[in-house]
C-alpha cells in the first residue's frame, strides 16, 4: 500500500485591532492583551474560518484582513481534500451554523480549534483560546459583556462553503 | 487478527479473569456529537468500525476513522496507532459509498449517442459528459440520476443537446465542487435515493422548475468564488449591486482618496449581495433605547476601537443599535455605507498609529473620555482622525481657528466652550445644541454623522487640550496677570485653578494657597517650570498672535 499523502496544515493569526489591543489593553482593561486574534486554517490551498456569515473559504491571505500577521504550523495531516469538505459541511450543520456565532462561546477560534484537532490531533495555541476568558476576567469585560455579546464578525472575501438548496 | 477479536470478545465477556488485553474507553467525535466505546485495547479498526455502525446505524463502508490527522486503516490495531484508554477519534460518515458507483457504467451510452446524433456540438457534449461523469463519481444521488436521465435521453437524442445546452445543467456541470458539497448534504437529507432523482428529472424537464433550480443555483454560484475563475461567474450577478453600491459610495470614497476604500466598497458590495443577513439586531435593544443607547454605545466603543477601529477593514462589525433605530431596510443600506465611510478612513500606517497613540497620551482627557463613554456616534470617526495625519493638521487648524474666534467674541467662547467645567458637561451640552443639528435623518446619516462627530471631536480635542492650548489663557489673561503680580508664578497651575474656580480670582486664590507645593517666590517670577516648557513656549507665542 503506497504512504497515504500528508498535507500541511496551518493556522493564520490576524490581529484584528492592528496592534492597538497591546497599546491600550494596560488601560482600558488592565491587563494586558497581544492582540484581538482572529484565526483561520489553511490546509488544501484553502483557508477556512467561522464568521456570522457561517464557514467560509477563501485563498489564502484572501480576505480584506490581508496577509496573516502570524503564521502557525499545527501540522500535517492525512484528510483529503474531500473528506474535509465533507467534515465541513457536517460542521456547518451542527456546530458552527451561521446562527450558532457567539464572539465569547463559539467564535472563530474556536472553530479553528475544533478543526485543527480534527486535522492533527493538535490545539492552537491557549493565548489566543483563552482570550475571551482574559476579556471576561476584568472588570471592564463583565461590565461590557452585554453589549459586546451581540456583535458579529465576519471577514469579508471569502464565500461560504456549499449549501443544501433552499437552505440559508 | 480473528483470534485477537475472540480474545477481546471473551475478555469482555468473562470477568475477573485477567484479560489478556485491557479494555480501553475511546470517544468517538462525530461533528454532530460524541460518543464513548469500550473495546479491547488491540481489537483492530474493523471491529472499532463495527461496533460504531451498530450503536450509530451507519455503514462501516462510509465510516472514516481519523486519530491526529492520520486516518486509520481496517487492518490497524488501536494501540498500535496510539489509541489508548481516554483518547478521542474523530468520525466522519461519507456520504458516499466506497466502490458503488453505477455511474460510469452507463453514461458512455449518451456520449456515444451524442456523437452519432449531434455533429456541431459533439465535442462539446462530449466534454460536458465527461464532466458530468466526473461529477458523478463524486456524489451517488448525482450518479443514480444521471444514469436514470442518461437511459431517458438515449430515447430522445436531440434532447441531448439541448439538454447540455440549457444553461441550468451547464451551471450545474460547472459547479462540481459546490454540488459535490451540496450534494451530500442533499442526499444526507432523502436517504432514499430514487425519489430525488425522479423528482430533479422531473425538475429538469419543466421549464418552470428551471427557474427555480436557477435560483437555487444562484447559491452554488457564490460558492464558486471560491474557486479559481469562479469570480468570472459571479460578476453577473453582483455586478449591477456592486455599481449601485459603488455610485452610492464613490463621493464618501473619493474624499478619502484610498484606493483600498473603493475595494472594500466593492467587496462590500458583494458581501451584501452574498450574505443574507448584514444586520444583526438583538430585540434587547428594543426596550429603553435612548438612554442605553448612550450607555451601550459609549461603553460599546472602547470594545469597537479596539476591536474594529483599526480594522483593515476586512472585518464588517455589526454593532446591533448602531443606528438609530430605523426601520431595517434604510439601515441595512446604511450600514454599508456608515461601514464604507467608516472604515475607508481606518488605513493607519504605524507612524500614522503612533502619532495618535501619541495624541491620545498628551491629552488624558480625550483618552478618558474615549474610555468612559460618550454616544457612540459622537465618537465614530474620533480615532480615524487620530490616526491620519492631514486630519489631525486640519483638526489642528481648526482648533487654532477657534481659539482666535473665542478670543474674538469672548461670549461666544463662553457659551460655547466653558472652560471651567468638567470635560463631560460641555460635550453633553454641545451634544445637545448639535443634537438637532444632526437629527434622525435617514440617507445622508452617514455624511452628517461624519461631520457631527468631526465637530465634536474638535470641541472635545479643544476642551481636553485646554491645559496645553492657551484657549483659557486667553480668557484669563486678566486674571493671570494679577495672579502673577500676586506671586502665584507657576503658571500651570494658575491656569488649571482658574479653570477650576470657574474664572473666579478669589476662589482661585484659595485653591492655590491651599496647594501643597511650594509657591515660587516672586524673584523668580518668570522662571518657566521644567515641565511642559517646549508647550508653554509655544503657547505663550500662540497667545501672543491671538491677541
Amino acid at each position: 500500500m503506497e504512504p497515504p499523502n500528508l498535507y500541511p496544515v496551518k493556522l493564520y493569526v490576524y490581529d484584528l485591532s492592528k496592534g492597538l489591543a497591546r497599546r491600550l489593553s494596560p488601560i482600558m482593561l488592565g491587563k494586558q492583551l497581544e492582540g484581538i486574534w482572529h484565526t483561520s486554517i489553511v490546509v488544501h490551498k484553502d483557508e477556512f474560518y467561522f464568521g456570522s456569515g457561517g464557514i467560509s473559504s477563501c485563498p489564502p491571505g484572501g480576505t480584506l484582513l490581508g496577509p496573516p500577521d502570524s503564521v502557525v504550523d499545527v501540522g500535517s495531516t492525512e484528510v483529503t481534500e474531500e473528506l474535509f469538505q465533507e467534515y465541513l459541511s457536517s460542521l456547518g450543520e451542527s456546530l458552527f451554523r451561521r446562527e450558532a456565532y457567539n464572539i465569547f462561546e463559539n467564535n472563530c477560534n474556536t472553530f479553528t480549534n475544533e478543526v485543527a484537532q480534527f486535522l492533527t490531533g493538535r490545539k492552537i495555541p491557549s493565548y489566543i483560546t483563552d482570550l475571551p476568558s482574559e476579556i471576561l476576567s476584568t472588570p471592564f469585560g463583565q461590565a461590557l459583556r452585554p453589549f459586546l455579546d451581540p456583535i458579529q464578525i465576519q471577514p469579508h472575501g471569502g464565500s461560504p462553503i456549499g449549501r443544501p438548496n433552499g437552505q440559508s | 487478527m480473528a483470534r485477537a477479536r475472540e480474545e477481546a470478545r471473551d475478555s469482555q465477556l468473562v470477568s475477573g479473569r485477567e484479560p489478556t488485553s485491557r479494555i480501553i474507553r475511546v470517544s468517538v467525535k462525530t461533528p454532530q456529537d460524541c460518543q464513548e466505546f469500550m473495546l479491547a485495547e488491540n481489537s483492530s479498526v474493523h471491529h472499532f468500525k463495527k461496533q460504531i455502525s451498530k450503536r450509530l446505524h451507519y455503514d462501516t463502508d462510509r465510516l472514516v476513522l481519523i486519530f491526529t490527522g492520520k486516518i486509520l486503516r481496517d487492518q490497524d490495531i488501536l494501540s498500535q496507532r496510539g489509541i489508548f484508554d481516554g483518547t478521542t477519534v474523530n468520525l466522519v460518515v461519507r456520504t458516499r459509498l466506497k466502490g458503488t458507483l453505477p455511474g460510469p457504467g452507463t453514461l458512455p451510452g449518451p456520449t456515444d449517442h451524442c456523437t452519432h446524433h449531434s455533429e456541431p456540438s459533439t465535442s462539446e457534449s462530449a466534454g460536458m459528459l465527461a464532466r458530468l461523469g466526473r461529477l458523478a463519481q463524486s456524489s451517488p444521488e448525482l450518479t443514480d440520476f444521471l444514469g436514470q436521465l442518461a437511459q431517458l435521453l438515449t430515447a430522445a437524442p436531440e434532447s441531448v443537446v439541448q439538454f447540455l445546452e440549457n444553461p441550468v445543467i451547464q451551471g450545474l456541470v460547472n459547479e462540481k465542487p459546490a454540488k459535490a458539497r451540496q450534494a451530500p448534504e442533499s442526499s444526507r437529507q432523502n436517504p432514499q435515493k430514487p425519489e430525488p432523482t425522479l423528482k430533479a428529472l422531473e425538475t429538469l424537464q419543466n421549464p418552470a422548475r428551471q427557474q427555480e433550480l436557477l435560483q437555487a443555483n444562484k447559491q452554488d454560484l457564490e460558492a464558486l468564488t471560491a474557486v479559481p475563475g469562479g469570480d468570472n461567474a459571479m460578476r453577473p450577478v453582483c455586478s449591477d449591486i456592486q455599481q449601485f453600491m459603488l455610485f452610492t459610495l464613490a463621493p464618501l470614497v473619493a474624499s478619502k482618496g484610498q484606493n483600498p476604500a473603493s475595494e472594500l466598497c466593492k467587496e462590500e458590495a458583494n458581501a451584501h449581495s452574498n450574505t443574507d443577513t448584514t444586520i444583526t439586531i438583538p430585540t434587547a435593544s428594543a426596550p429603553a433605547r435612548p438612554l442605553t443607547q448612550k450607555v451601550r454605545a459609549g461603553q460599546a466603543t472602547q470594545a469597537r476601537s479596539v476591536a474594529s477601529n483599526q480594522t483593515h477593514s476586512g472585518c464588517g462589525l455589526r454593532m446591533p443599535d448602531i443606528n438609530s433605530g430605523h426601520n431595517l431596510l434604510s439601515q441595512e443600506s446604511q450600514q454599508p455605507i456608515g461601514k464604507a465611510t467608516l472604515t475607508s478612513q481606518l488605513r493607519p500606517s504605524p507612524s500614522a498609529l503612533c502619532k495618535a497613540l501619541h495624541v491620545l497620551q498628551q491629552n488624558p482627557a480625550l483618552l478618558h473620555q474615549l474610555a468612559s463613554g460618550s454616544p457612540l456616534q459622537h465618537h465614530l470617526p474620533l480615532l480615524p482622525i487620530l490616526t491620519n495625519p492631514r486630519a489631525l493638521q486640519a483638526l489642528i487648524q481648526i482648533e487654532k481657528g477657534l481659539q482666535i474666534l473665542s478670543k474674538e467674541v469672548p461670549g461666544l467662547g463662553r457659551c460655547l466652550w466653558d472652560p471651567g467645567r468638567e470635560t463631560r458637561e460641555p460635550s453633553e451640552t454641545r451634544d445637545g445644541g448639535q443634537g438637532q443639528r444632526a437629527g434622525s435623518v435617514q440617507p445622508t446619516w452617514a455624511v452628517l454623522q461624519l461631520l457631527y462627530a468631526l465637530a465634536k471631536a474638535c470641541s472635545q480635542s479643544t476642551q481636553s487640550s485646554l491645559s496645553s492650548f492657551s484657549l483659557p489663557e486667553g480668557c484669563f489673561q486678566q486674571e493671570l496677570e494679577h495672579l502673577k503680580a500676586m506671586g502665584f508664578a507657576n503658571h500651570d497651575a494658575n491656569l488649571q485653578t482658574l479653570m477650576a474656580a470657574g474664572g473666579d480670582i478669589q476662589v482661585a486664590i484659595e485653591k492655590l494657597l491651599g496647594l501643597p507645593e511650594a509657591q515660587v517666590p516672586p524673584t523668580d517670577a518668570y522662571s518657566v517650570p521644567p515641565h511642559g516648557e517646549g508647550g508653554k513656549g509655544r503657547e505663550r507665542g500662540r497667545g501672543g498672535e491671538g491677541k
